[in-house]
This record gives structure tokens, sequence and C-alpha cells, in this order.
């Protein structure tokens, strides 16, 4: 018998649960080799101490009636606080609704104000009639609204399509600059001179917009130009 | 006569003589450069015909006939085309038959359908024609420069859109119809009969040449003269014209 199998069979040796040829095996092992001898050793005190510790910390004759004993004492020390604390809860709640006239006034007022105003940037977004022809300026309420951030001004609307224009114009740019070399001198020559003419009136535009920012006649004629150069660049990235 | 000036004279036919035969040569290794595709397709008398070209001409006629003829003649290097007939409609997309090929040379198109047909044709560079077509839909698209002629049109939606070039209409606005000129640079004239209807938006921000000729009445200049809007007769139709950098004109058909 090798250690190997003498400490795999040492926790049945020790239950005495072996038949006797391989109980002497064993003990003959364990008389020659010093290492399995203390293994032996060691298993035979760890189950000496298990049942020493099982007799010391036996469980009480009746555990249920333990316990029930435990959970009696429990509930009559935390009743009381969980009533008072109920208590003030109920009285916080209370006195949470009770208003002055002067906040119940003040109130009425806030949320008429601001029902009024939600109302007229209601119709002010959505009701308006368009009319094309107009080139009017953003009244004072409107800019009022613009400032406090409540609704976009036609600048600030104008600004933000633009922004959206300009990031797919770059996307389609870097398309067209990976493909032009393989395009004729004719077609390369024809693509700049339509694509600088669009550029001119971008910049008029844009120009004009500097000066005045409510011609709202200009502001359509840049959006279009613009889409109108998306457009040159998509279809020639396509060749 | 002397001698001399005799012989200056044979000079000259000579020259002549030789710049001639090296001009006809050089024309006949033009024409024989160019190839020609021809293909004629059945067709029912609402076909649409959807052509995408890359450059070259697009001339499309209507004619008295239930077919659609297709003549292209490609400029060397030649391009591919693969006309495709896909449920009533004709389909040639040279754009993506020739996706990635350098060099293709122009093609020039002239394309026969049935009057009543649908046409959608776009090219990203070059003159499109369009004539005697009286179908649902008249649509010129051309992505950069070239003219439009749109002549003999009887069509309920019509729209026509270049970058730089002129753009012509001639024919008939329809109850309803849906009429769409736009270009940046070059003029836009509308041929009309004068008892048209429509509801118009004509803009032209740079040059503020808005010429209405017969059709002024009912219409007003806004925007600082930029822009006309007004309404003739019951205005059922819609028209709306914008030329960035060039003119506008309506003449009375």
């Amino acid at each position: 018998m090798n250690c190997e199998q003498c400490q795999e069979l040492i926790s049945v040796y020790l239950d005495s649960e072996l038949e006797n040829k391989v109980r002497v095996e064993i003990q003959m092992h364990l008389a020659m080799c010093a290492e399995c001898a203390k293994v032996c050793e060691d298993f035979a005190m760890i189950l000496d101490f298990c049942d020493l510790e099982e007799s010391e910390y036996a469980p009480p004759p009746n555990p249920k009636a333990l316990w029930c004993r435990i959970n009696n004492l429990i509930e009559t020390e935390v009743a009381p606080e969980i009533l008072k604390e109920a208590e003030i809860r109920a009285e916080q709640k209370r006195r949470r609704w009770q208003f002055s006239f002067s906040q119940v006034f003040a109130s009425i007022l806030g949320i008429a104000l601001f029902s009024s105003l939600m109302t007229l940037i209601v119709i002010k977004n959505f009701s308006a009639p368009i009319d094309v022809s107009a080139n009017t300026a953003p009244s004072l309420f409107d800019r009022a609204l613009g400032k406090v951030g409540l609704i976009e001004t036609p600048k600030q609307t104008r600004e933000n399509r633009v922004k959206g224009q300009q990031a797919a114009i770059d996307y389609w740019n870097k398309r067209v600059e990976a493909k032009r070399a393989n395009w004729n001198a004719n077609l390369r020559e024809g693509f700049d001179r339509n694509l600088n003419e669009i550029n001119q009136v971008v910049f008029e535009y844009d120009q004009i917009l500097q000066q005045n920012p409510n011609d709202d006649l200009s502001g359509e004629m840049l959006d279009s130009a613009l889409n109108e150069k998306m457009e040159l660049l998509r279809e020639f990235a396509e060749l | 006569m002397n001698w001399d000036s005799r012989k200056t004279s044979a000079l000259k036919k000579a020259t002549i003589l030789f710049f001639s035969v090296v001009f006809f040569f050089a024309s006949f290794a033009a024409v024989s450069a160019q190839k020609k595709f021809t293909k004629n397709y059945p067709a029912s008398k609402n076909v649409r015909l959807q052509l995408t070209n890359r450059t070259g001409t697009v001339t499309v006629e209507g004619w008295d006939k239930a077919e659609i003829s297709i003549s292209a003649y490609l400029e060397a290097p030649a391009a591919n085309i693969e006309p495709q007939s896909l449920s009533g409609t004709i389909v040639v997309n040279l754009v993506k038959d020739n996706q990635g090929r350098n060099e293709v040379g122009n093609v020039n198109f002239l394309i026969r359908v049935p009057y009543s047909s649908s046409v959608d044709i776009e090219t990203r560079m070059g003159n499109l024609n369009v004539s005697d077509v009286r179908g649902g839909l008249v649509r010129a698209h051309i992505s950069s420069e070239g003219d439009i002629t749109l002549t003999n049109i009887a069509a309920e939606n019509v729209a026509a859109e270049n970058v730089i070039g002129d753009i012509f209409f001639d024919g008939t606005i329809a109850e309803s119809g849906s009429y769409r000129f736009t270009s940046t640079r070059g003029n836009i004239n509308l041929r009309i009969p004068f008892n048209s209807s429509f509801r118009l938006v004509a803009t032209a921000p740079s040059t503020r040449n808005i010429s209405l000729g017969d059709f002024a009445s009912g219409m007003r200049f806004v925007s600082d003269g930029r822009r006309v809007v007004g309404q003739a007769g019951d205005g059922s139709a819609t028209i709306a014209v914008t030329n960035q950098r060039g003119s506008i004109s309506f003449i009375r058909r």
C-alpha cells in the first residue's frame, strides 16, 4: 500500500469500517510511514474534538418553546416605540395639509400663471399660421420666452438646423474626396464649379443673416442652399 | 497668271485637300469610337421610366406606340448598361451599373415612351429633354449643371431641379397638380395656358427678377420684391419656383 491509498482510507479506518485484510495493511503502513501516521493522528484528534463539542453544545430540550418566549419578549419591548412613531407621523401629515390663506392664494395664482404660459407657448408653437412672405421680428414676449429657454428663437432653430446640415455635408464631403480621384477631368471641373456656386449662395445668405437675423426668407434660402449642397455631395459620392 | 501665282494656288489647294482628308478621318474615328445600345420593351399605357445617368444628354419623347425604345450612344470608355423591366417600370441606372469604374464616358440617350407614361429621369451632369408626355409624373433632376427642357407636358406632378442651367417648361397645369422648379443659377421660363388656376410661390432673392406677364392679376410681391405669392383662378394646383441667382418668367401659352 502506498501513501496515497493509505490516506484515502484513513477516515474509514478510524470509523472501524474496513475489512480485516485492508485494516492490517494500513496498520503496517502506518507503522512504517511517519507522514501517514501523522495524518492519521490529526484525523483522530479532529474526530475526538467533534465528539466533545457535540456533547457540550447539545440543543435545549424544547427549542420551539424557547424561540416563542424570545419573540414575545422582543414584541413587548418594541411595540410602544412603533406606536409612538406612527402617532408622530400622523401629526406631521395633518400639519402638512394645513395651509394659510396667503399660501392657498399664492398657489392658485402660480397655477393660473403657469397654465396661461403653457397655453401661450402651445399656441405660439403649434397653431400659428405660417406666413411665408412675412419678415417678422420676434415679439418681446417671444424673446423673453427664448431667454428663459422655454421656446427656441428662430435664430436658435436655424443654428441647430445648420449644425445638422453641416455635419451631413462634412460626412458626404469626405466620401467625395475619397472618390473624386476616379472621376474624369470634365466631371471634376463641373462638380467644383457647381459646388462653388452653391458655396457662394451659402456665403451670401450667411452674410445677410448676420446683418439681419430675423430675415426669414434668407433663412429659408440658406436652408435650401445647404440642402442642395448636401444633395450634390451625396449624389457625386455615389459615382 | 505667272508661274509663281500658279504655284501658290496649287499649294493652297493641296493644303486644303490635305486638311479635308485629315478632318474626314478624324470625324470617322470619333464616330466609330462611339458604341450604340438599342433595346425595345413592350409597355402598358401607364408605364414608368426611371433613368439615372452619369453624364450626357437624355432625350425622352412620347409616341403613339405601346412600347419603350431605348437608344444609347456611348462615348469611350464605354459604360455598362443593363436596363431592367420591373413590374411596369423600366429601370436604367448607369450610376449603379458603373459604380467604382474609373473614367466612364458620356452616355447620350434617346428614349421613346407611350404618351401616358410617367418619366423620372436624373443625371449627374448634362441636359435633360422631355417632350409629349402626359402621364402622372414628369421629374427631371440634374445634380449639377445642364439645361432642362420640358415641352408639351400634361402631367399632374412635375419637378425640375438643377444647380447651373436653364429650365423651360411648356405644358398645362392640371387641377390639383403640383409643379416645382428649382435652380441655383439660370433662367426659369414657364409657358402655361392663360386659364390655368394655381397658387404660386415664386422666389428669386438675388435678382428679384420675377416676370409674371399675363398672370400678374391676383399676385403680390413680398419680402422686398424677392418673392411673389398669389393665386390664379380657383388655385387648386400649386406652383413653387425658386431661383437663387437667376430670373423667373411666366409666358402665356
